[in-house]
């Protein structure tokens, strides 16, 4: 049974489907990307998997279990939504404390969390001061308190710095490493590409991909490769005439239907010097694009 | 539970607002019982102290933490804590139960204390320690269940300004005009008319007792009420 499941779900406002038949599975020790255009669904996806919101059919749990079934939750998942807030009035501290009271965690656990986001030394300030970053790692820390097995981050780069958002990616990778399973959604596909073992992409409420990055990179196309050529065009012609299609830019050459060994071996056949050779990859832009028909 | 209870009184010892008010309250019930004592030509020492308008104040206090979950957002980070929402009402009900108690006896002692002593110099009759009992079982029962009251209105109208402003409205005026129109409605009503019988109002108030059922009639009604919607509301 995965960590996370996402069974058949659906969440109908109205007449208006934010969440449509969607299905899938997060494993342990990877870090998966949540990954679709504004109002895709993923931010309801995830609300109804915290049992924030009631899903008009289907199912969303950890292990089979709602989260609101869970023994001690924030022992089992912690969760960093995209409008995190607390009290202005209260410290860091007193969040934290409030928290650990509320979920059976042991006092030095806030001094931990607070150590871990690097906030030990405004611990005590009023959150009310806090810029935006300082927030967001707060935020953290209480998803972190619990020392949880699943952690779902819903936009969690908001107003990180460039330091903030390279200490993210490595307590995300740390914690997959550690065979916890991290789910992110994010809007900033460059940083996710950074991150991600897997990716889940949606549009319109429906699943429109979900595997491997790598997997879902190379699309749907077959292999392709990139090639630059001392003689591009008998390169080309010899590409053609084995039933390639050759894309070509100057001395440089994309094969579709073909990898690095195949165009290399015929190009090695017709004795024609090759200068460069690798797969071609889609970026992750280019392959959300394609998947949810969103322009930039 | 425990647990829960636990973290609702700790946010609401550390929240500056309810020191603030608590400290308010004490000192404006301080001043208006000496000024009755001292001044007041036919002074009676149990309405001179059971003062229903301060016991008020937490019924507002309760709205406001409630209400404030959502004026600040962090509902959602409650329910995550705390994914019962049933459960998370009761704890802030009882807490706000809790701080009535508190507020209660914090306004009511040493405005009975400086009463006294006042009234005593004057040559007026004073409580007695029976009567001081009665005055504080009073207060400290209106003020128990106004807290929770005041905490589930807010969690069934969430916007904070409606919630008080409504609040006093309500005990301010409606409940007055409808107990002066039909006073046998008027007396069963949860902000001034049941309050009113328990602390011992004026003529046509319910006694004590049934005016007491009466308030955790409503206070349970409401709790019911505002535990189905919280539980049955998306978070988005």
């Amino acid at each position: 049974m995965a960590p996370v499941e996402i069974r058949d779900l659906s969440k109908h406002f109205g007449a208006v489907a934010a969440v449509n038949h969607l299905s899938f599975d997060i494993e342990p020790g990877r870090v998966t990307g949540f990954l679709g255009p504004n109002g895709a669904g993923k931010s309801r996806t995830l609300r109804a998997l915290l049992g924030l919101v009631q899903p008009s059919s289907g199912a969303a749990t950890f292990g089979g279990l709602r989260y609101d079934e869970l023994d001690e939750p924030s022992a089992r998942v912690g969760a960093v939504l995209e409008d995190a807030s607390f009290h202005p009035g209260r410290s860091a501290r007193n969040h934290l404390r409030v928290l650990a009271i509320t979920g059976n965690h042991p006092p030095h656990r806030v001094e931990e969390v607070l150590s871990a986001v690097g906030l030990s030394d405004a611990a005590d300030r009023r959150v009310k001061g806090y810029s935006m970053g300082m927030r967001q790692r707060l935020a953290i820390a209480a998803a972190l308190l619990g020392d949880p097995q699943v952690l779902i981050l819903d936009e969690p780069n908001n107003g990180l710095d460039p330091p903030g958002i390279i200490w993210l990616r490595g307590l995300m990778r740390q914690q997959a490493a550690d065979g916890r399973t991290v789910l992110i959604s994010s809007h900033v596909l460059a940083e996710v590409a950074q991150s991600v073992d897997d990716v889940v992409v949606i549009a319109d409420g429906e699943l429109r991909a979900h595997g491997p990055l790598e997997q879902v990179l190379g699309g749907d196309d077959g292999p392709a490769t990139t090639v630059r050529a001392q003689d591009p065009v008998r390169l080309t012609r010899a590409l053609e005439r084995r039933g390639h299609h050759v894309d070509r830019d100057g001395d440089v050459l994309n094969v579709l239907g073909a990898t690095p060994e195949e165009v290399g071996k015929i190009a090695g056949d017709e004795q024609l010097s090759v200068l460069g050779l690798a797969p071609r990859t889609r970026s992750l832009e280019e392959a959300f694009i394609a998947l949810t028909g969103v322009q930039s | 539970m425990t647990a829960l209870l636990r973290a609702e009184l700790l946010k609401l010892r550390t929240t500056r607002t309810f020191a603030a008010v608590v400290a308010s309250a004490a000192a404006l019930s301080l001043t208006l019982v000496v000024l009755g004592a001292a001044l007041g030509k036919e002074t009676k020492a149990h309405a001179l102290f059971t003062n229903s308008a301060i016991t008020y104040i937490i019924v507002i206090l309760g709205a406001i933490a409630m209400t404030g979950e959502w004026r600040h957002r962090t509902i959602t980070g409650s329910v995550l804590a705390a994914p019962n929402r049933a459960r998370l009402l009761a704890a802030k009900a009882i807490s706000y139960s809790l701080a009535g108690i508190a507020l209660a006896i914090i306004v009511t002692v040493p405005t009975i204390i400086v009463g006294e002593l006042v009234l005593s110099g004057r040559g007026l009759a004073t409580l007695g320690a029976g009567g001081i009992a009665d005055v504080l079982w009073r207060n400290l029962a209106v003020a128990a269940l106004l807290g929770p009251l005041g905490v589930c209105v807010g969690a069934l109208v969430r916007n904070q300004i409606v919630t008080v402003v409504g609040l006093v409205i309500i005990a301010a005026a409606i409940e007055p005009a409808v107990f002066q129109a039909v006073p046998e409605v008027g007396r069963l009503l949860p902000l001034a008319g049941a309050p009113g019988g328990v602390l011992g109002g004026t003529h046509g108030d319910l006694s004590p007792a049934p005016a007491l059922a009466v308030m955790v009639a409503w206070t349970l009604t409401i709790f019911a009420a505002a535990a189905w919607r919280l539980r049955s509301r998306d978070l988005v």
